[in-house]
């Protein structure tokens, strides 16, 4: 039933499969963490333009799926920009713009348990705002923020699948071209199913433990 | 073929997505509410749920959407064969998952109270659950099932991947070839998908939070 995984050449598929699907997945929670953090700082400090124009930006990628984006990215932009890009760069950027919509929601929920208060505090003992955000504020929102992001995490990993209908061979992708030879169809997909679950919950099994690790103690009462 | 022509074939895949989505939805009602409590006061068999919630988040919809279908469907023709019983199987069972942490932060957030006080007039622990919990557990929970039912239109989107139903995403990509036009297709299937999205999270928040305050909760 599973002899198919003697076959170097289906390992080699599946291994490269899982590594790209490792790397866009860590490039977009990581870009996502970037950006949605600049994005939650200018929802809480902008002008209206700057919200709205952050409202848009959100309701877009949070709105429709990320498959929709990825066929907008791929095959839209550059037609309409009537340039050649790389689809694996495109494909990068698609996952890290659309975790950072999301991200901004978490980062901002985040930092407003913990700012009105310690902004005063900050500002109190002679920093600046921007002192006060990056020593006082980022370093606890990001320790409350890690559950959120793991969960970030898990679904775009799921998203990733979709790679592989527009020309990728990721995890799905390598289980496709095996099953143009192999008919175990079965088999194959559930191969394919307990690496990603391998690595999601492994994954979530590390950052639960950084979580309990990095937790800043009686943090649980300033969330009720 | 010209925009119209195609913003009329997109249109005609909207029904289509919207049953996919609401038929999950209310699988994941049934899972979801029973887990939640299952998990909540019958704690020796809480790890059920667990694992069922840990694969759930592990393994992606289309991962299993191919399973089901391609692999279990010839043995099962008339359910995992069908690919609306399949779809709405797969995305409705993962739906359940989410749906029961849902619902387990909504317990959380009636409090034990409730449960206690049913209990001391004499109702048993289920018909306490029934008659007083479910109904106070579904106004807590508006604004996490507004997301939910967001994401299950977005998720819709993966049964393309079965191909055999002409939702949005299906005949976006199929536009794409039959039409010849990249543009189009993708643009209006994603600001369908926003409109389908947008209003009823909103409004089933602002619902929400309305009914909350009118029962003092």
């Amino acid at each position: 039933m599973f002899e198919f995984l003697l076959n170097p050449i289906y390992q080699m598929w599946i291994v490269q499969g899982l590594l790209l699907t490792v790397e866009i997945t860590l490039f977009g929670v990581l870009l996502g963490l970037g950006l949605g953090t600049l994005l939650a700082i200018a929802d809480i400090y902008g002008n209206r333009p700057i919200k709205v124009a952050i409202a848009v930006y959100v309701e877009f990628f949070r709105g429709s799926p990320l498959f929709v984006q990825l066929f907008l990215a791929v095959y839209t932009v550059p037609a309409i920009l009537n340039i050649q890009i790389d689809h694996l760069f495109l494909a990068f950027l698609v996952f890290g713009l659309n975790s950072a919509a999301y991200q901004k929601g978490y980062m901002k929920g985040s930092m407003e348990t913990i700012l009105d208060d310690q902004m005063q505090a900050g500002l109190s003992v002679g920093m600046s705002k921007i002192q006060t955000l990056r020593h006082v504020i980022l370093p606890q929102a990001y320790r409350i923020v890690i559950p959120s992001w793991t969960n970030e995490f898990c679904s775009l990993t799921k998203s990733t699948a979709t790679l592989a209908f527009v020309g990728f061979r990721d995890l799905v992708g390598a289980g496709r071209s095996i099953l143009i030879n192999n008919m175990q169809i079965i088999p194959v997909w559930l191969v394919i199913a307990a690496i990603y679950l391998a690595w999601i919950s492994g994954f979530s099994k590390l950052m639960d433990i950084i979580y309990e690790k990095k937790k800043i103690p009686g943090i649980e009462l300033l969330m009720q | 073929m010209d925009v119209w022509q195609e913003l009329i074939i997109l249109l005609e895949g909207v029904p289509l997505t919207l049953s996919i989505s609401i038929v999950s939805f209310l699988i994941g009602i049934v899972v979801g509410l029973p887990f939640a409590f299952i998990r909540v006061y019958e704690k020796e068999i809480g790890f059920v749920v667990d694992a069922y919630e840990k694969i759930f988040r592990g393994i992606p919809e289309i991962v299993l959407l191919l399973l089901f279908y391609f692999g279990l469907g010839p043995y099962f023709p008339s359910t995992f064969g069908n690919a609306f019983f399949t779809a709405a199987f797969v995305l409705g069972l993962r739906s359940g998952a989410n749906q029961s942490q849902i619902y387990r932060g909504a317990i959380r957030g009636v409090g034990d109270e409730q449960m206690i006080a049913g209990m001391s007039i004499g109702l048993s622990k289920w018909r306490a659950i029934w008659h007083i919990m479910i109904p106070q557990v579904f106004t807590f929970s508006t604004s996490g099932l507004g997301s939910e039912y967001a994401l299950l239109i977005k998720d819709s989107a993966y049964v393309y991947v079965i191909g055999g139903l002409a939702e949005l995403m299906k005949r976006a990509i199929e536009l794409k070839y039959s039409a010849a036009d990249v543009v189009t297709p993708f643009v209006i299937s994603a600001l369908l998908y926003i409109l389908l999205t947008f209003p009823i999270a909103f409004w089933l928040d602002r619902w929400g939070n309305r009914r909350k305050k009118k029962i003092g909760l």
